[in-house]
């Protein structure tokens, strides 16, 4: 009893790894800002990259969990940033429109919104499979911002932007923090609870789930609008960061950025999410601020590369031995092993973040299982 | 009068999203991937016009056919093969970086302002009460042609009929001695082939280059291709001209013009809700 | 459970980054080891809009190079301007940020905004809330200048409407209008809603043909316009180009394209031929790349002559370069008004100096852009509202081929 005590505890601490590591950093960072002595350039830094955490996240329950390609994310975001920021503005007659209280009333209206476009987007487009869906949601981006685009100045702003209230900078990125952590809770409570085996047990074998009982459309819709409204909290975030909220920046690259965060990070791995929103975001700013004047047309080709040589790096077969032998994971855990003892849980196979996923499945897959997995693919058309 | 022109504008640029569809669709129904640079192949193929227009107009569309065929072979080469077999989405990221990189190449060398190439002033055919412009006309004889060889070729040839195997069944195709890595490659070869054509057309009817150029045509020919059911290549050419005769027709009313994109989207929401494979896609039963 | 230590790593070094970084924070001086006056600016110098921002790093950087080559500011070797530090938004606002402050913490003390409206209204707030100067070559949203510390060079889009509004009403009375705009850009949109508001009723109702970023087809807009007499043109050259291209043989012959200051460079653009258009293009504007005379053509031939025939030549960049020499005379006038300052004088202060001087009636600048004097320079000004006064021109680019 008492060794399972103790397992038991083990794995609760490590549950809580990544809470603790991102609530120490926001700490600190709070810390330093109470104390004045962070400058704009990292305050910016950390709401962005806070907010980028948040669409990462929730991206990934969609992509990474429930195995759907979605390159709408921008546009859920999108519906919250203008919501959101209109009702900041509707409020801020009435109440202190950079207050908390209006901030909190936006979040809420903002995300729910938000939501009911995700079940509005969902509830068809969830009968697609695959690449029809990453179509159809990149659809629905385009058209939200479309319509917000040529909406009336009265409204919403039209091409101009709605100007919304913008909260004190100084002490923003810890609401961020706080969504942050608020997101992180959201989608790992939903992913080990049963509801999460459901999901991932739809995205490992849809047909099978389907078979043993398991609700597929109303999982695939509860991931969906979960999903999409923790999207709308983070355009909701921006709208508050932000002294503008401009359709044109919700298009369609802006959802690949946040899917490339999700797949860097490794598909289904929440902490994985975190790291490369992070590192991305972070990239990508010091890229945009270092290589200033004639420079600049270099930052592309930069990341461009970057990209390249690490999808390339982690994803190619062929190099598979190569990457076990020599990894990050691997030179990590070996100053850690290095430094204390060897961490605790590991042999824990069941873990939820250990779970294979669907990619890996398919390396792995012998040949009539991959015929499974090509009928799973849209279908292909008789050429002849 | 004014809708025949109309008509016959959607049709031309109905043209050009399906020559670009085509290489998304062949490219898709055989590799399995979003090939998302296949846009940036058109910009590159319009520069390599630039290059050589100054030598003979001609000439300059040969090379710009060879070099983004090329071209396609290398990309495949580079940055697609070593992860064949891996997840479906690495290599759309993949192609995604490739874009960018494509991008910021020819804004390196090329810079950012935009250039004109005049391959050739073709005027116009008068009919009474309409006029045509002759690139117009041409777009539109060369999508024909283009898809007619096309489908001879994947129906008759040897290497096209391979390619149908690999895109029924990859196993199986490799135990019938098919070499997947080559039919692969050439699909590659002849999607850039075919996106440096649809930028010859294109060039003809809007002479003006910048390296962002390719970006939106991919969109609308992969919402095409989509439309007319993705891996099928009469359905990239239905969904091409459908989506090009709905832009024009959404422009030419003044009311509705600026939301012409949300519109294309919207028709492709409802015919995927419809027929969730698109128009021409067939539906296929799964089992596990 | 490796990446949450990957994680903790992670996050731990960017902490310690924010530790280092954090060093000098608060109301501290940015600029107090800075040895000449540094000047900064954000502006697109990749994507589709580069060829404003590359104009304007250009022509600003020119501007630098050439005054610090007749002896500095004062021409007396006392004091110069650093190297110009542009940073890239790609047009977009959410990029703007991380640009203000990076350019704010790199010790630039006078900006020149940002190059384009959009990511103007994320700049006003931040430039505005540290007390820092602007002075925008061309972001010419009405709202660029709301609060005291910025000001335009160029016309701001609601005067760019309303004067065209106002030529039309006395020239082309009788004749039907059509406006060929951009819907999804608020350049466009906010000049046709402001030209349509003053233009007179007599005229009936505007024919509008739009397009969307990434657009490139116009044959179907030729078709909506081919009626009209004068087509209005509130858009960038690029397309404008591209429209009139498209409009040979469909657009009557004797119609008038009519722009406003995004039109000029229309004939500059490379391999494009204007002479091939039948019709006349005009636009009313505050700058004529063409120009041949004057101080516009000593600007012109500075330019061609230090970047080549190729780079970008456009009115973003003389109005960049306008932008310089305004600053510059703005400083010679502070000094001889008894004001001081030294070249580690703090961002704030600096804008405290030359928000007098700009709003004062007695300064009057000589420039490039604006309709020329008799010496060849124009007289600009700019009221205590941030909006520049100067005289417009219409520049006719070419006459139309056959008599009206």
């Amino acid at each position: 009893m008492a060794s399972f005590m103790n397992k038991l505890s083990k794995i609760k601490w490590n549950h809580y790894v990544n809470y603790a590591a991102v609530a120490i950093v926001a700490i600190v960072f709070s810390a330093m800002t109470f104390a004045g002595g962070l400058p704009q350039s990292t305050l910016f830094l950390l709401e962005k990259t806070t907010m980028n955490i948040v669409l990462a996240v929730s991206l990934s329950l969609v992509v990474g969990f429930l195995g759907e390609l979605s390159l709408g994310h921008a546009g859920f975001m999108c519906v919250g940033a203008y919501i959101g920021g209109k009702t900041a503005c509707l409020l801020d007659g009435a109440i202190d429109g950079k207050g908390i209280l209006s901030f909190i009333i936006s979040l809420a209206v903002g995300a729910l919104v938000a939501g009911v476009f995700g079940f509005i987007i969902g509830l068809p487009a969830l009968r697609l499979k695959g690449d029809y869906l990453a179509i159809v949601t990149l659809a629905f981006g385009e058209i939200v911002k479309t319509v917000f685009e040529n909406s009336s100045k009265e409204s919403f702003g039209g091409p101009i932007g709605l100007r919304t209230p913008r909260f004190d900078k100084q002490y923003l990125f810890i609401i961020g923090f706080i969504l942050v952590l608020l997101t992180m809770f959201i989608i790992q409570n939903l992913i080990r609870s049963k509801h999460g085996r459901a999901i991932t047990a739809i995205r490992d074998n849809e047909i099978a789930a389907r078979a043993t009982g398991i609700n597929v459309t109303k999982y695939k819709l509860v991931g969906f609008i979960i999903s999409s409204s923790l999207a709308g909290v983070a355009g909701v975030f921006y709208s508050f960061a932000n002294s503008t909220v401009k359709a044109a920046v919700f298009d369609y690259n802006y959802s690949i950025e946040i899917l490339i965060m999700v797949v860097l990070g490794g598909m289904g791995n929440i902490s994985g999410a975190i790291v490369s929103a992070t590192v991305i975001t972070y990239i990508n700013t010091q890229l945009q601020t270092l290589l200033t004047g004639d420079l600049a047309v270099l930052k592309d080709i930069i990341y461009a590369l970057i990209l390249v040589v690490i999808i390339i790096y982690n994803n190619a077969p062929s190099l598979k031995f190569f990457r076990e032998k020599y990894n990050m994971k691997a030179l990590v855990s070996k100053i850690f092993k290095f430094v204390g003892k060897p961490s605790a849980g590991k042999d824990d196979e069941s873990a939820w973040h250990r779970v294979p996923t669907k990619i890996e499945m398919n390396e792995i897959l012998s040949t009539d299982l991959k015929v499974v997995e090509s009928t799973l693919e849209p279908d292909k058309e008789d050429k002849g | 009068m004014d809708f025949i022109v109309t008509l016959v504008n959607g049709l031309s640029l109905g043209g050009i999203y399906a020559m670009i569809a085509l290489g998304y669709t062949m490219v898709y129904g055989i590799a399995k991937m979003l090939n998302f640079a296949h846009g940036d192949v058109i910009m590159v193929g319009g520069y390599t016009v630039l290059v050589f227009l100054a030598v003979n107009p001609v000439l300059a569309i040969v090379m710009s056919v060879i070099f983004c065929l090329l071209l396609g072979i290398v990309i495949e080469k580079v940055a697609y093969k070593p992860l064949r077999g891996a997840s479906p989405l690495a290599v759309l990221i993949t192609a995604i970086g490739v874009s960018y990189l494509l991008q910021s190449l020819a804004l390196i060398i090329f810079g950012a302002a935009p250039e004109f190439v005049i391959i050739a002033n073709l005027g116009t055919l008068d009919l009474g009460p309409i006029s045509i412009k002759y690139s117009t006309i041409i777009t539109l004889v060369a999508t024909v042609i283009v898809m007619t060889v096309l489908s001879l070729f994947v129906k008759y040839s040897k290497i096209g009929r391979a390619m149908v195997a690999v895109s029924e069944d990859r196993d199986a195709a490799r135990l019938m001695g098919i070499n997947i890595n080559m039919i692969i490659t050439i699909t590659f070869a002849i999607g850039s082939a075919l996106a440096a054509l649809a930028g010859v057309c294109s060039l003809l009817n809007v002479p003006t280059i910048t390296p962002t150029y390719g970006a939106m045509p991919g969109i609308k020919a992969f919402t095409a291709a989509v439309i007319g059911g993705i891996g099928s290549i009469p359905g990239a050419m239905v969904g091409g001209i459908l989506l090009g005769i709905v832009e024009c027709l959404c422009k030419a009313v003044p009311e509705i013009a600026p939301y012409t994109i949300a519109i294309e989207f919207a028709i492709l929401i409802v015919i995927l809700l419809v027929k969730p494979t698109g128009i021409l896609g067939k539906k296929r039963r799964e089992k596990v | 459970m490796k990446f949450t230590k990957v994680l903790a790593l992670v996050l731990a070094c960017v902490m310690c980054l924010g530790v280092l970084a954090s060093c000098g924070g608060g109301d501290v001086n940015y600029a107090k080891d800075n040895t000449k006056i540094k000047i900064g600016a954000s502006g697109p110098l990749t994507g589709g809009a580069a060829i404003y921002g590359i104009a304007v790093k250009n022509s600003a950087a020119l501007a630098i190079k050439e005054i610090n080559a007749a002896g500095g500011i004062f021409g007396d070797g006392s004091m110069f301007f650093d190297e110009l530090v542009m940073t890239d938004d790609k047009h977009d606002p959410t990029l703007v940020a991380a640009n203000y402050a990076s350019l704010y913490e790199g010790g630039v003390q006078i900006t020149l905004g940002t190059v384009t409206t959009g990511p103007a209204l994320e700049f006003k707030d931040l430039s505005h809330d540290d007390n820092v100067f602007v002075l925008t070559p061309s972001a010419s949203g009405d709202a660029v200048p709301e609060y005291d510390n910025a000001f335009q060079m160029c016309f701001a889009d609601s005067n760019q409407g309303t004067a065209s509004a106002q030529y039309f009403n006395e020239n082309y009375q009788g004749k039907k209008v059509g406006a060929f705009y951009k819907s999804d850009d608020e350049y466009s949109t906010g000049i046709l809603a402001k030209f349509e508001e003053a233009l007179d009723a007599s005229f009936g109702t505007v024919t509008k043909a739009a397009f969307v970023e990434g657009d490139s087809d116009f044959s179907q807009h030729v078709q909506n316009l081919k009626e009209c007499d004068i087509i209005f043109m509130p858009i960038y050259y690029t397309p404008a180009s591209q429209f009139m291209t498209a409009g040979i043989g469909t657009i009557k012959n004797n119609a008038i394209y009519y722009g406003c200051d995004g039109l000029d460079g229309v004939d500059s653009v490379k391999n494009f031929d204007i002479n091939t258009i039948p019709q006349e293009v005009s636009y009313l504007s505050h700058f004529n790349s063409g120009a041949t005379d004057g101080a516009a053509k000593t600007y012109i031939n500075a330019y061609r002559e230090e970047y080549g025939a190729d780079a970008p030549l456009n009115q973003f960049g003389a109005a960049a370069y306008d932008c310089v020499y305004a600053i510059r005379d703005a400083l010679v006038a502070a000094k001889a008004a008894g004001k001081t300052f030294e070249v580690n004088t703090s961002a704030s202060d600096f804008c405290d100096i030359l928000k007098d001087i700009f709003t004062s009636d007695s300064f009057v600048f000589h420039g490039v852009t604006g309709a020329p004097e008799a010496d060849g320079k124009s007289n600009i000004s700019w009221n205590s509202t941030g909006y520049v006064n100067k005289e417009a021109v219409k520049y006719i680019v070419k006459e139309a081929n056959e008599a009206n």
